[in-house]
Parts: C-alpha cells; sequence; structure tokens
C-alpha cells in the first residue's frame, strides 16, 4: 500500500511540475530565451491568489489575479529586460544574470510587502482522507489531474488549431521564415510569454494549497523546470510535461526503497541519466556535430 | 619632474584627503558596531526581522537610559542561514566595520563563523541557535539561549508523563538536525521511550506528502519535528495533511508566527525559554510593554534573547566604561567572567566558565494561533 500512496502523491507532485515546466518550454522553445525568472511568475501567481483568498474574495477572482499577475510579469520580462538585451547582444549569459537579478529582487520585494516566512492557503480540499486500508487521498490530488489535462488539451489545440498557435511553432522552428511571411516575432514573442506564464499560475495556486509558499520557492521551481525541460527534450513542451509527471512520481516513489533525505536528489538522478545516455530527452531531436 | 610641481601635487592630494583625516580622528567618538549575522532574506528571513527587533529595542532603551556614553548601531548583514554567507558576513564585520560585538543565529551558521570571531578576539553572542556543541566553541563566543540538550532533557519527562514514549524524528540535515537526532538517541531510552524512526529531510525540500506515508508506517505515538524556519510549517501542513493524527512536538524554533498561525499547528507542543512578561522584574515588563507598543504582538522568546544579548553588551561596556578600560573582545570576556550574573529579561542571566546562559526551560502549546506554557 506504500507504493501505492508514493505513486498517488507522485502523480499529484508531478501533475504541478508538468504545468510550470510546460509554461518554461513553451517560452524557450518558441523565443530560444532561458526565461529564469520564471519560478518568479509562479511566486507573484500563488502570492497573488493568496492575497485575494485571505481578502476574503471567492476563488475563481484569485484565480483570475494570479493568472493576470503572472502573465503581466512574464510580459513586462520580455518588454522591458528580454529584448533591450537582445537589441545590442542579447548572449545567453546576458540574458540567464539580468533574469537571475530580477528574480532575486522580486524575492526580496515579496517578502518585505507579504512578510518573509511561510503562507499557505487554509482550506479543506488539501485535507486528505483515507480511502483505502493506509492509502490517503485529498480532494486537490483530482483537482491538480483535472486542471493538468485542462490546460494541456486546451494548450495543444490552441497550438494546433489556431493562426497564433501555429505561428507560435513556427517561431520556434524558422523564425526568418516567419518574418518573410510578414508576421511579426516581437508579437509572438510577448505571446510566449503570456502564455508560458500563465501556464505556472494554476499550479502556484496548488501549491498554495498543498506546500504552501514562501518567497524563495521561485528557485526550486525553476530547478524543477529546467530539469523537465532537459529530460523531456529541448523545445518539446509534450516532453516538458511528461518530465514533470515523470520527476513528480520519480521522488516520490524513490521514498519506497531509498531514506527520505534521496527524495529530491532522485530528480536530479534522473536527469544526469538523461543528459549521459539520452542527451536529446524524450521528445528531442538528436544533433550531431 | 620639478620642486614646485610636486609640492602642488602635494598640496592638492592633502586638500582632496581632508575630509576623510576628520572622521578618522573623530574614531573615539564613533557608535559601537554590533554587528548581525541573521538570515534576512529566502525561507528563513522571517528569523532575521524576529532577532533584529529584539536587538533594536534593547539598543533604544540603552540609549534612553543613556547607559554608555557612545551611542550603538546595528551592522547587519544577511547570512540567508548559510555558513558561507555567514563567514563572508562575519569577515567583512571584523575586518571593514570592526564590529565590536556580532550576534548570531542558527547552528550551521554559528560554527562556521566562530573561528573567524575567535582569530579576531570578537564577541559572537547566539540568542537562536540550539545545537548542543555551540557550548565552548570558543571563549568568545557566548549563549543566551539554553541549547538543544537542556530543551530535551527537559521535555522527555513531560512527553513520557503523557504517554508518548515511541517517537518518529522528521529532522533536517544540518548540524541542529542532527544534533537533535543524537540526543533522541542517547535520551529517549534513558527515560523509557523509543525512537520509532528518524526521516532526514534536505533544507531544500518542499514535499512533505512521501515523508508523511513513511512516517504513519512506523505507528509512533508522536512526531518529533527538528528543522527550522518555513519548513517547519510545510512539514507540520505536510504531515496533519496527509493523515498524521498523532501529537506533532518539537523544540524553541516553533514559536515563529508562521507556525503559530498555521490552522495545522494547533495542539503542537514544544520547548522554549521560560519568560513571564507580566509577573517578572521590572527590565522584563518594560521590555514586553514596549515590545508590544512598538511591534503589536506579544514578544517572543527569540525577541527575549537579542534583547537580553544586546543588553549583556550595554552592562559589560559600561562597566568597562567606568574603569575608563578599552572596549574590546579580551576586555568584554574578562567583564563577563567576573561580573557572571546580570539583570536580563526574564529574570537573573548567569553564565559559566564558557559563555552559556542558564535558564529555565517551559513546555508550551499551540492553541489558537497562540503559545499558552503549560509546564
Amino acid at each position: 500500500m506504500l507504493f501505492l500512496q508514493l505513486l498517488l502523491q507522485g502523480i499529484q507532485t508531478g501533475a504541478l511540475y508538468a504545468l510550470t515546466a510546460a509554461g518554461f518550454a513553451l517560452i524557450f522553445g518558441a523565443t530560444r530565451i532561458f526565461h529564469f525568472a520564471h519560478g518568479t511568475s509562479f511566486t507573484l501567481a500563488g502570492y497573488a491568489f493568496l492575497f485575494c483568498w485571505n481578502g476574503g474574495l471567492p476563488g475563481w477572482i484569485g484565480t483570475l489575479a494570479g493568472i493576470a499577475v503572472a502573465m503581466l510579469f512574464g510580459l513586462a520580462m520580455e518588454r522591458l529586460v528580454y529584448r533591450p538585451i537582445q537589441r545590442h547582444e542579447g548572449s545567453f549569459f546576458t540574458v540567464f544574470v539580468a533574469a537571475f537579478g530580477v528574480a532575486v529582487v522580486v524575492q526580496n520585494l515579496v517578502g518585505m510587502v507579504a512578510g518573509r516566512g511561510f503562507a499557505s492557503v487554509d482550506t479543506r480540499l488539501s485535507l486528505a482522507t483515507e480511502v483505502l486500508p493506509d492509502v490517503f487521498l485529498a480532494p486537490i490530488f483530482w483537482i491538480a489531474i483535472a486542471v493538468a489535462v485542462v490546460l494541456f488539451a486546451a494548450l495543444s489545440a490552441f497550438l494546433t488549431r489556431t493562426h497564433a498557435g501555429v505561428a507560435l511553432r513556427a517561431l520556434a522552428q524558422n523564425p526568418d521564415l516567419l518574418r518573410a511571411y510578414g508576421l511579426s516575432s516581437n508579437r509572438l514573442s510577448m505571446l510566449a510569454f503570456a502564455v508560458g506564464s500563465a501556464m505556472a499560475a494554476p499550479a502556484a495556486i496548488l501549491t498554495a494549497m498543498t506546500t504552501g509558499l514562501n518567497e524563495a520557492i521561485g528557485h526550486h521551481v525553476m530547478l524543477i523546470s529546467m530539469a523537465a525541460t532537459i529530460v523531456g527534450g529541448v523545445g518539446s513542451l509534450r516532453g516538458a510535461a511528461l518530465a514533470g509527471l515523470m520527476l513528480g512520481v520519480a521522488e516520490s516513489v524513490a521514498l519506497q526503497f531509498v531514506d527520505t533525505q534521496w527524495a529530491e536528489a532522485v530528480s536530479f538522478l534522473v536527469l544526469f541519466a538523461f543528459i549521459i545516455f539520452r542527451p536529446s530527452g524524450f521528445f528531442g531531436v538528436a544533433q550531431t556535430r | 619632474m620639478s620642486g614646485p610641481q610636486i609640492a602642488r601635487r602635494a598640496l592638492m592630494g592633502t586638500a582632496l584627503a581632508a575630509p576623510f583625516i576628520r572622521p578618522a580622528a573623530a574614531q573615539g567618538g564613533d557608535p559601537y558596531v554590533i554587528g548581525t549575522l541573521f538570515p534576512m532574506s529566502g525561507p528563513n528571513g522571517e528569523y532575521g526581522t524576529l532577532f533584529t527587533s529584539g536587538a533594536a529595542l534593547a539598543i533604544e532603551h540603552a540609549a534612553q537610559d543613556r547607559m554608555l556614553r557612545r551611542p550603538m548601531r546595528i551592522q547587519a548583514e544577511d547570512t540567508q542561514a548559510l555558513p558561507q554567507q555567514g563567514v563572508i558576513g562575519m569577515t567583512k564585520l571584523v575586518n571593514v566595520d570592526k564590529a565590536h560585538y556580532v550576534l548570531v543565529g542558527f547552528t550551521a551558521v554559528s560554527k562556521a563563523v566562530a573561528p573567524v570571531g575567535d582569530r579576531a578576539k570578537t564577541i559572537m553572542v547566539n540568542g537562536g541557535a540550539v545545537g548542543p556543541d555551540l557550548a565552548g566553541l570558543s571563549p568568545y563566543f557566548w549563549n543566551v539561549i539554553p541549547l538543544a540538550h537542556l530543551e530535551t532533557q527537559a521535555f522527555l519527562p513531560f512527553l513520557m508523563q503523557r504517554n508518548l514514549k515511541r517517537i518518529a524524528l522528521v529532522y533536517v540535515d544540518d548540524p541542529l538536525g542532527d544534533a537533535i537526532l543524537g540526543l533522541l538517541r542517547t535520551e529517549l531510552p534513558k527515560t523509557g521511550g523509543e525512537l520509532a524512526g528518524t526521516f532526514s529531510v534536505p533544507r531544500t525540500a518542499q514535499q512533505f506528502g512521501p515523508v508523511a506515508a513513511r512516517v504513519r508506517q512506523v505507528r509512533a505515538d508522536a512526531v518529533y519535528v527538528a528543522s527550522f524556519g518555513a519548513q517547519q510549517a510545510q512539514i507540520i501542513k505536510g504531515l496533519r495533511d496527509n493523515g498524521i493524527r498523532q501529537p506533532i512536538v518539537g523544540y524553541s524554533a516553533l514559536s515563529i508566527a508562521s507556525v503559530t498561525a498555521l490552522p495545522e499547528a494547533e495542539g503542537v507542543i514544544f520547548t522554549s525559554q521560560k519568560f513571564d512578561y507580566t509577573g517578572g522584574s521590572e527590565i522584563t515588563r518594560r521590555f514586553a510593554t514596549d515590545f508590544k507598543a512598538k511591534h503589536g504582538s506579544e514578544p517572543g522568546a527569540y525577541n527575549a534573547n537579542y534583547y537580553n544579548a544586546v543588553r549583556l553588551f550595554a552592562l559589560l561596556a559600561k562597566d568597562l566604561e567606568a574603569q575608563n578600560t578599552e572596549v574590546n573582545g579580551d576586555s568584554l570576556r574578562a567583564t563577563l567572567l567576573r561580573v557572571r550574573e546580570f539583570d536580563l529579561v526574564g529574570g537573573k542571566g548567569r553564565f559559566d566558565d564558557q559563555g552559556n546562559m542558564s535558564a529555565d526551560i517551559q513546555v508550551n502549546e499551540i492553541r489558537g494561533g497562540r503559545v499558552v506554557p503549560i509546564a
């Protein structure tokens, strides 16, 4: 029964990882910008929801506020940080340092405004009950699964059945050709940031209900997103989502076999294994030089 | 190069340097520098705010009472509760800021910075960390908080009285967590208890649902949480949300607002230093009244400990000023060992040869978001 319990908890955690990782992969795949501050979108969305919830507002308003804040932050980063850098030289390192700097500043601002410490949404949705002998499940398990399935279905539909979505995929594959067809890569880049950042909001809200938030949580989220992007195959949305789910399950199920101390390390063991044995990830394209 | 050119340059150089020469000459009237090595950001930033508020109030009170000829000022360095950041901060405090006295917290940080302070002969005072090996770390390292072994000695008989004999320990992989594991391993059997299971978690761990599943397996009577900062609250929420109904117990680090305000923390039992803010000494009542007026809440043990740490400096420096003796690590230490007993918040503070203050321990329970002493 312990294995089943760990598997179910891993699926719940993995669903949240998948949502966040898919947002990061969408942005990176379309724009090739290493958006390290994606974890900050997650943090801001979580706290926006928390403020609304604590202010007595209905959950749907909090959810909209979380999505709006995450999108606005993503758009602001694209317009005010990444685009000016890319106009001049746009090296990977400069972009990374700029994003890292913004993440640290926002982390401290969140601490100053929201308080330094743990914060969580007080809800009975996260309270597990015994559904089978020694197997506990909370209502939020089903919510996390449903949210992940619905959002991935919607995202797939958007990317395959709308002009904007197809253009986003084209931006990832051949930006020059895209421009030759008269489409604006700048606008599409903003769209990628808006959609990718919005993907982090539901995961942040569910995290606020389950494990809770602190102002530094973005770094952990970013580590998982990066690992999932690499394991899934750089540029592959499907791969990032699958890898996020797999990492969540792996770090939970691992406790059946190893000490609790090693739960987090398992994610990175999986990452190393992929880097060594399958560097292109699940769905990445192998390249030779 | 001709002579007059050199003279002109020397004159210009002297003129430019003049503004910097004057403050150097006036160094004797400068404030005493109280360095702080607290986590001011990151998941443990809450502690930095708590620690600093106690220290700042003691400086205010010392100024109001005109205890010293020179003012005191706080020079803060953010450690993020990480040893490496602590060493960087301590090096700056002793070499650049010439700190007279440094306040530290967190076991891992304290152990990392102690050699730096020891070499510089700068007094370091801990009011937040409880690792038992902090006693005797250096002649210049003092503790104004009872260390974990004292908390455990007082707590284990209480747990046995309540028939909480099989204890599961969830502890952070850090010198503090390891120290508590060592204490429970040796002390629990002596009191008739046993360690039902031990579950180490990394400092950065966020998910505790799977840990709760493992904890459930050992069927303990109570779960002891030995962590700190935001992670404690995450562990408690993770355990309660995932079917742990047994009492959750711990040590003084649980007295922070993000734990006490957590609905899942209702009924958590922990030890801390004993303070009687209503019926205590005049110093204790003044501290409690002014703290509440300033911050709108009752003070906690950490506020009082760092208040005491700064008040201790003021008392020692006052004694040295009266004898026209320079205030430095050696003179402060000599005065501490000569006087030994000081009027501090909570009553008389008595120090042993290693600079450890003894204090009574109380057992508390979180009830309705408040810390209520129960034994």
